[in-house]
């Protein structure tokens, strides 16, 4: 016999009972519903302690290393503490270090949090203005490579934290921010399997962190990274992933650009600047899908639509990550 | 004698066919407009369940489930015919995994005994 904590209580099981039964009925709000591990709506994340293996079956990787498993299918065996999913919140203060203008519109925040704190690259932060008013932003920097956090922050029309951002913070300045979520990074384990990278517009901002990552990991498979935009002036890291290409072999680039003006660039198959859609581009690089990884981060109907022309193409879905930015209405 | 849902394969069976399946049913004219703006993960997790069930697996799917998970389905004009579709797409999924014709009628008579509460009749 074991216990579990939740909500600061102490749960005692019975003998082979599930974590999702000892909660019901102690008449905790748990959603629930095939209750044999399959339709995953009773996703819980364990803090502390050792989830059974087969409390995570079929789950996704990156949610099985933050320790989330299934309640139907959890009979600890050691005492276990579990909080409902993105129920683990802390928060941070943080201190403006650099506040640099990429581009016309993107924002470049670096900052130096009072106390490091655990986040893989590719998850994104919530930057509070007041107690009511926040919004996530991707994190562009790796933990383990950087001294502080970056943030790439588009300006929004209207959007009353990007717009606070670029024209009222300064350097020196600190920030609240929450702490680190999401489920859109790099994974060990796999070192040759190639990946693609997609994302439009800021959606940038996790994908260089996780590819930075991957090669930090020493990951030895390709990794190919699209950055979408509408207008030429916005490859805002331009420079940088060119560099990047050139001092890694197995990373390659390429932008593709909506509105290309003929003047600017020959298009063509063997030009880095293209105004190809996404999807022919992706379908250009992985020639046999099932075999990649994908990543597609940014506006939340192209990473939609995209992931849904992927899986169709052939990509297995639990090998596509996402991470749509959704634009708050309330502007 | 073994069951169903052993003969097919059991878990492993359901992990393989899943991927398969849900691509068939986004690439059907006659059934994507369903499954226009559904969460593609909540929906391959929801099409596991059913596979699991009309595998003869262990579910605790009831009747009332059914019908209220395709209420809003039949508003929009969910019928027999869109039923057929899914269970024609069912039976090329088991065909390409290699599943015996036997097996696959056997799926389909689960499939369908469940077409009354999925159609809310």
């Amino acid at each position: 016999m074991t216990h579990i904590i939740f909500d600061e209580q102490r749960i005692e099981l019975e003998e082979g009972q599930t974590v999702l039964s000892a909660l019901l009925e102690r008449d905790h709000d748990i959603a629930n519903s095939c209750r044999v591990g399959v339709c995953q709506s009773c996703l819980l994340q364990a803090v502390d302690g050792e989830v059974p293996e087969s409390a995570q079956v079929g789950l996704k990787d990156t949610l099985k290393v933050q320790g989330y498993f299934l309640a139907c299918s959890c009979k600890p065996e050691t005492p276990l503490h579990v909080v409902k999913a993105n129920d683990t919140d802390l928060y941070h203060s943080a201190t403006v270090i650099e506040h640099e203008l990429l581009g016309s519109d993107i924002l470049r925040l670096r900052l130096k949090p009072e106390h490091m704190f655990e986040y893989r690259a590719g998850q994104f932060v919530t930057l509070w203005k007041t107690q009511s008013l926040g919004r996530s932003y991707s994190l562009a920097s790796v933990a383990e490579l950087d001294d502080s956090l970056e943030l790439h922050i588009r300006r929004i029309p209207g959007g009353q934290l990007s717009n606070w951002l670029h024209d009222e913070v300064k350097v020196g300045n600190s920030l609240q921010l929450q702490s680190a979520t999401g489920n859109c990074f790099y994974i060990p384990g796999s070192a040759e399997q190639k990946i693609l990278l997609a994302g439009t517009g800021t959606g940038l901002a996790p994908l260089i962190g996780i590819a930075r990552d991957a090669l930090r990991q020493r990951h030895s498979g390709e990794i190919h990274l699209i950055h979408g935009t509408v207008q030429k002036e916005d490859l805002y890291l331009h420079q940088t992933l060119l560099d990047m290409a050139k001092q890694n072999e197995q990373f390659h680039y390429y932008a593709n650009v909506l509105r290309l003006n003929e003047q600017q660039v020959p298009d063509n198959a063997n030009s880095i600047i293209r105004s190809l859609p996404l999807e022919q581009q992706v379908t250009e690089i992985a020639v046999q899908p099932a075999e990649w990884k994908a990543y597609l981060c940014g506006d939340e109907s192209i990473v939609n639509s995209l992931k849904k022309k992927l899986f169709i193409s052939g990509f297995n879905m639990k090998n596509i990550y996402t991470d749509p930015f959704v634009i708050s209405t309330d502007v | 004698m073994t069951s169903l849902y052993e003969r097919i394969g059991g878990d492993a069976a359901v992990d393989a066919a899943v991927d398969i399946f849900y691509r068939k049913v986004l690439m059907d004219d006659r059934i994507n407009e369903f499954f226009d703006g559904v969460d593609m993960e909540q929906q391959i997790n929801k099409q596991k369940g059913f596979l699991t069930m009309v595998f003869g697996g262990p579910n605790n799917y009831t009747g009332k489930d059914m019908r209220e998970g395709h209420k809003h389905l039949v508003a929009r004009g969910l019928n027999d015919s869109h039923v057929d579709a899914v269970v024609e797409l069912l039976g090329a999924t088991l065909q390409e995994l290699g599943v015996a014709a036997e097996d696959i009628q056997e799926v389909a008579n689960l499939a369908n005994s469940v077409r009354g509460d999925v159609l809310n009749k």
